[in-house]
Parts: C-alpha cells; sequence; structure tokens
C-alpha cells in the first residue's frame, strides 16, 4: 500500500518573518537575522547569532490566541504550529493525527534559570512535547525525535514512515530549539563559533553561526492524485567513525544520498540543499560526499548564512524554504559564500541562480555521526 | 509452535555495575571511561547482548548498513546537561567542558555502539514519556520501511543522575516486527524487568 | 620541572579519565596524539581548558594547540613560559 506522503501545510517563524512566505521573501532579498554578540550572560567570547525577538513571538502568540504558562521553546513550536495547522485546516484533537517534535535541547535553559510556574520537568523533552498534544487536545502520547542536527529531517522520516504504515492520517512535524547559553557555550568550547557571519564552503571559512526558529510541516497521507509537494524518502546513515567530528570521507553523508538518489529523477533534480555549516570539517566532508555520490555538478544551496544553525528547525526549515525555491525556479544564493574552499569543486553560488526540475534534496549531519537526507518532489 | 521471545539484557544496578562488568565481560575499549553515564549504560548492554547472541563482529576494513539502532528514553542527556551545566553557571569558575558537552546529546549512545560495531545504518533516539511497548513496537516496526535495515538493535536507556540508570538492548529481526501486537507484548516482558 | 611534569600527567589522566594510566606509564617525549596515548580532538579541547584552569593560559587558536600538545615535554615547557598561575 504504497500511498503518498503529501505536504498541505507549513510554516517558518524566525527573525526573518512568521510565515514562510515572509521567510523565503526575506531570504531570496538577501535579508539575514545574524548579528554579533559580544557577549551574553557568563559567555566572554564574541559570537555570532540569529535571534528571535521574544517580545515578537509573546506578541504572535497574543495574536493567535494561545495562552497559557509556557516556556519560549514551547510558545515557539506552538506559535509556528497553529499556524500550519489552522493552514492544513485538519482536527489536531483526532487520534489519525500524529505529532512529533524535533529539537536537540528543548527546554534545557530551565537548569540554569528556572521558571516561575514551569515545573522542573519540563526539561524532559517528552513533557515539553506533551504541552503541544495537549494544547490540541490530541489523544496521542508525544514523540521527541533527539538525533542531533538532522533531528529534522529524521522527524520527516518518521512522520512519513508513520502515515504510511496506514495507522495515521496527518502528521504534524514541528522543530525548533532556543539558542540559550547552555548550547552558545557548548560550541565556543569546541572553537566551533565564527565571530563574523558564517562563510558556508568559503576557502576562508571560520565556524558556524547559531540561530533560532521554529518550523512547521503537516504531512498528509493520500491514495488521490493531487498537486503538491510530495516527501519520496528518506535516509538516515552513520558514519561510525567519531562521536562529534565527520567521517573524513563522508561515508554516512554518501551512504544516506546514494540511498535517496535510488528514487530520484537525476533530470528533475533543482538542486541539493545541504547542511553547510562553514566549519572546516563539515563542507569539506560535504563536498566529498557529494561527489562520491556523482552530485558534484548539481548545484548546491545552503541556508545557514541567513538563519545560521537552527538545530531542531534546520532540516524543517530548510525544506520548507527548498520547496519554495523549486516553485520559483530559483537556487538560493549561499550567503557567505565567495571563494570555493573544498577539495571538490561544489556548485555553490554567492548569487542567486535559475533552475528547473521539481525535486530537490535536503541533506544534513551532525553530531553522533549522524547524517539524514531526504527526496521531495513536487507533482503537478 | 510457540515462538521464540526476543532475547535481551537489562541492567539498572549503579554505576559500580557498568565499571564491574566493563572489566570482566569487555575490557578493550577504553574510551568507556569517557563516557557518561547514559552511554555508558547503552554501550555495556549492548555489548552483553551482542556476546549473549554470539554475533560475529564485523572486521577491521568492515561496515555494515543492514544494522540499524534505535533507542528510547524520557530522561535523554539529562544527566549530562546538568554536569555540563555546572561548568557554565558560575561566573567566577566558568570553564564549558568540551568533553561533557559533547554528552548532551542521547543520539551521542546510538553513535558510540555505531563505532564499536562498524554499524553504518540508522541510528536514531526517540523520547517519550515512559517505555511504552506499543509506542516502542510501532516505531520500530516504521523503521523497517527503510528496505536496508534487516535487523534493529533497540532498547530504552535513561539515567536521572551519575550513578543511577536504566537500560535494556534487545535485537529486534524483520519478521520479529511484522506483528506489532507481539512485539509489543514482548517489549512489555523487557519493561517489567526494567523496573525490578 | 620535574614537578611540574609530575603534576601536568596526574591532571591529563584525571581531565582526560584515562583511567588505567599511571603518570609513569606517560612518556615525557612521546607524542600526546595519533600513537602515544591516542589523543584526540575532543581530547585537544579539554587540554585547552585545563591549560585556562590550571595555569590562566588562554589559547584561541586550536591549531596552535597541535604544537604546543605535541608530547608532556614540550607541553610542560610551553606552561613554565607562559603560566600565569
Amino acid at each position: 500500500m504504497a500511498r503518498v506522503i503529501r505536504c498541505i501545510a507549513d510554516n517558518v517563524v524566525s527573525p526573518l518573518g512568521t510565515t514562510s512566505r515572509a521567510n523565503y521573501d526575506s531570504v531570496r532579498a538577501g535579508k539575514s537575522g545574524l548579528a554579533r554578540y559580544e557577549s551574553m550572560g557568563n559567555i566572554t567570547t564574541p559570537f555570532v547569532l540569529s535571534r528571535v525577538d521574544r517580545g515578537m513571538i509573546d506578541g504572535l502568540c497574543a495574536e493567535l490566541g494561545i495562552q497559557g504558562n509556557y516556556t519560549f521553546f514551547e510558545k515557539f513550536l506552538l506559535c509556528s504550529s497553529v499556524q500550519a495547522v489552522r493552514e492544513a485546516g485538519i482536527d489536531a484533537s483526532s487520534e489519525r493525527v500524529l505529532f512529533i517534535v524535533s529539537t536537540t535541547k528543548g527546554n534545557v535553559s530551565l537548569l540554569g534559570q528556572p521558571e516561575e510556574g514551569i515545573a522542573d520537568e519540563r526539561v524532559l523533552l517528552a513533557k515539553a512535547a506533551a504541552q503541544v498534544t495537549r494544547y490540541y487536545g490530541n489523544p496521542n502520547k508525544p514523540i521527541v525525535v533527539c538525533n542531533a542536527c538532522i533531528s529534522g529531517v529524521c522527524a520527516q522520516i518518521e512522520a512519513m514512515r508513520a502515515l504510511r504504515s496506514g495507522r495515521y492520517d496527518y502528521a504534524v512535524v514541528i522543530g525548533a530549539d532556543e539558542q540559550s547559553p547552555f548550547i552558545i557555550s557548548g560550541f565556543l568550547s569546541f572553537k566551533a563559533i565564527s565571530d563574523e557571519p558564517c562563510r558556508p564552503f568559503d576557502k576562508d571559512r571560520r565556524g558556524l553561526n547559531l540561530g533560532e526558529c521554529a518550523a512547521t510541516v503537516v504531512l498528509e497521507a493520500s491514495d488521490q492524485k493531487k498537486s503538491g509537494w510530495e516527501l519520496v524518502c528518506g535516509a538516515i546513515r552513520n558514519d561510525a567513525n567519531h562521536i562529534s567530528g565527520p567521517s573524513r570521507t563522508g561515508e554516512g553523508s554518501y551512504l544516506a544520498l546514494m540511498e535517496v538518489l535510488k528514487e530520484c529523477r537525476r533530470s528533475e533534480l533543482a538542486f541539493v540543499n545541504v547542511h553547510g555549516t562553514a566549519t572546516a570539517y563539515n563542507d569539506e566532508m560535504e563536498s566529498i560526499a557529494l561527489y562520491r555520490a556523482g552530485l558534484i555538478d548539481v548545484p548546491v544551496t545552503g541556508l545557514k548564512g541567513y538563519y545560521g544553525h537552527t538545530m531542531g528547525a534546520a532540516g524543517i526549515m530548510e525544506s520548507i524554504l527548498s520547496m519554495y525555491a523549486v516553485r520559483d525556479n530559483t537556487v538560493l544564493a549561499t550567503r557567505g559564500y565567495s571563494e570555493q574552499g573544498t577539495t571538490y569543486p561544489v556548485s555553490v553560488s554567492s548569487g542567486t541562480r535559475e533552475c528547473k526540475g521539481s525535486e530537490f534534496i535536503k541533506l544534513l549531519s551532525g553530531f553522533g555521526g549522524s547524517n539524514a537526507a531526504l527526496l521531495y518532489r513536487f507533482a503537478e | 509452535m510457540e515462538r521464540k521471545g526476543l532475547d535481551f539484557v537489562v541492567l539498572n544496578q549503579g554505576n559500580a555495575q557498568l565499571t564491574e562488568l566493563y572489566r570482566s565481560q569487555i575490557g578493550d575499549w577504553p574510551k568507556f571511561f569517557k563516557m557518561d553515564t547514559l552511554s555508558k549504560a547503552g554501550f555495556v548492554a549492548s555489548e552483553l547482548l551482542l556476546k549473549k547472541l554470539g554475533e560475529r563482529r564485523c572486521g577491521s576494513e568492515e561496515f555494515i548498513q543492514s544494522r540499524a539502532i534505535v533507542l528510547f528514553g524520557s530522561t535523554a542527556s539529562l544527566c549530562a546537561d546538568r554536569n555540563y551545566q555546572e561548568t557554565i553557571q558560575n561566573k567566577d569558575n566558568y570553564y564549558p567542558s568540551p568533553a561533557l558537552f559533547v554528552y548532551t546529546l542521547p543520539n551521542i549512545v546510538t553513535g558510540e555502539i555505531a563505532i564499536r560495531n562498524h554499524w553504518r545504518g540508522e541510528s536514531s533516539f526517540y523520547v517519550l514519556e515512559a517505555p511504552d511497548a506499543a509506542q516502542m513496537a510501532f516505531h520500530l516496526a516504521c523503521a523497517f520501511q527503510d528496505s536496508v535495515t534487516e535487523s534493529i538493535l533497540a532498547g530504552w536507556v535513561d539515567s536521572r543522575n551519575n550513578d543511577d540508570f536504566q537500560v535494556f538492548m534487545t535485537l529486534i529481526r524483520k519478521e520479529d516486527a511484522a506483528d506489532t501486537d507481539w512485539l509489543a507484548g514482548q517489549l512489555q516482558l523487557i519493561i517489567n524487568d526494567l523496573n525490578k | 620541572m620535574e614537578e611540574l611534569i609530575l603534576k601536568l600527567k596526574q591532571e591529563i589522566i584525571e581531565v582526560l579519565n584515562l583511567e588505567d594510566i599511571k603518570p609513569e606509564d606517560i612518556d615525557n617525549d612521546a607524542p600526546l596524539f595519533g600513537e602515544g596515548l591516542g589523543l584526540d580532538s575532543i581530547d585537544a579541547l579539554e587540554l585547552i581548558v585545563l591549560m585556562e584552569k590550571n595555569y590562566g593560559i588562554k589559547l584561541q587558536d586550536p591549531a596552535k594547540g597541535k604544537e604546543i600538545f605535541k608530547s608532556i615535554s614540550v607541553m610542560a615547557d610551553y606552561i613554565q613560559k607562559n603560566r600565569t598561575r
């Protein structure tokens, strides 16, 4: 029973807008949410971060009628998903609707700064996710994908599988992460953060930037032929090499790519939206994986130069923007890129390019040696 | 004919148990001592299970994709999170530790197991409110939709503090997941042992 | 210098969780990375923290670390010359 899995609604909330369309238009116009911070709390090393205005989120929640004692992270999940769920026009309280949350650290900021009226147990990821299912009156038990930076792609893949099983008709997949001092200090301790806007694939790249974003896709399982974005397939593969550094030969990324390429119609492949964090190792590894997978001539685009690394939201937000880009026949500029800086010359550009085709691949890597890829196709 | 139940390992007796088991049953992976409690628990339980199953290990240049690792838990990396938080909490003693930070993601457990065993298949971590057998069985069955996956090292791993953990590991073959009710029943038997 | 070398070895063993290794097992001139103790990239980052915490030496560039952490002798020498604690 090969049901078609279709994206019927989407939303992105970030410093660049509170809807997917607003975000796409901002990125198309070259805007970025990145800003340099000299310090934050106990952190005294400068870093670059794309941070969402808390007042903006509170205002958005008020506008959407979201009331309740929620942490920032939970408000983030809600204000994005509420918009997508409304657009989808589904009954989110139905047992045929599965909610999946993608996040790396959830409410971890509660460890450093407990909040009035928020129970300690909310630091547990499923308890935070339960705030969402409870908000919608959804009877299904919460499930959180916590697979490092690839979580957003994994969550979509798991939703696809859950829908294909026949048990559910819809899946609401929400990804978000708050960039608290916990995460920022951690990446600084790894000397992985640049103090200037990041430069994916550039020969002078100096590290990643962090970012905040919440993104949602609503997927449906359908036996009908309809126009729309189909989630065709996805794969998750481990390097089996090192817990924090990527495999020098891009093993996991290569394997994930090869798996999704089995269903890809090469003539229809518009571009590959990569992880492109602008660390020395990641971008080099991705160039190798793309080369080994025979994709060195396919246009490549990276969004970290607009948003920074948005962790749990990345896989979802970057997929959504890719959908808008393909429909716009556009390969978005890889902001921050200037001069080729990887062993294999990936087809990345600092300017926008035209593209044809109805498919894109989303590729991500993360701590724990994890890698994931998915393939979306627009059917007319 | 009665169907063969799942082989499994359950551990929950504190850090000393993990170290003792490592020294007496494993002993050839010094990286063990760098791991946080969650990873130690997952690592040791997986090693004991593989020993129990008598599986051949991959050669030094051999890697396989057919074995997935899918773990569940409710605390995720909370214990490691607290340890790391301590290194950044105090302005006067502010020394963020990269070795602690790297363990503040529960999927690192799957990474450690993948590295040890040369498994390049799927590795996933799901956070649930509690070890729910039906919920776990459903998502494990879903993992077999990846046509490359022939078997899954599945388990539950939790750690509330440095000395406290609960872990079970089991091996699920494709045919074990064909009937999710049966699989849930098997997982429930293991979960019953987890809390003893 | 002898005292510093011993202290350094003990600190490294503790901070890097080198459980079954004693100071006398570490050769002063043996490489710390690659062969020898077989330390990795995360260990290198922890050594950078150790330098600051215990000796007040700030290293911004991890690449510089690779040179300084070549061996215990090289490391001790660098600390002796640059320590502020």
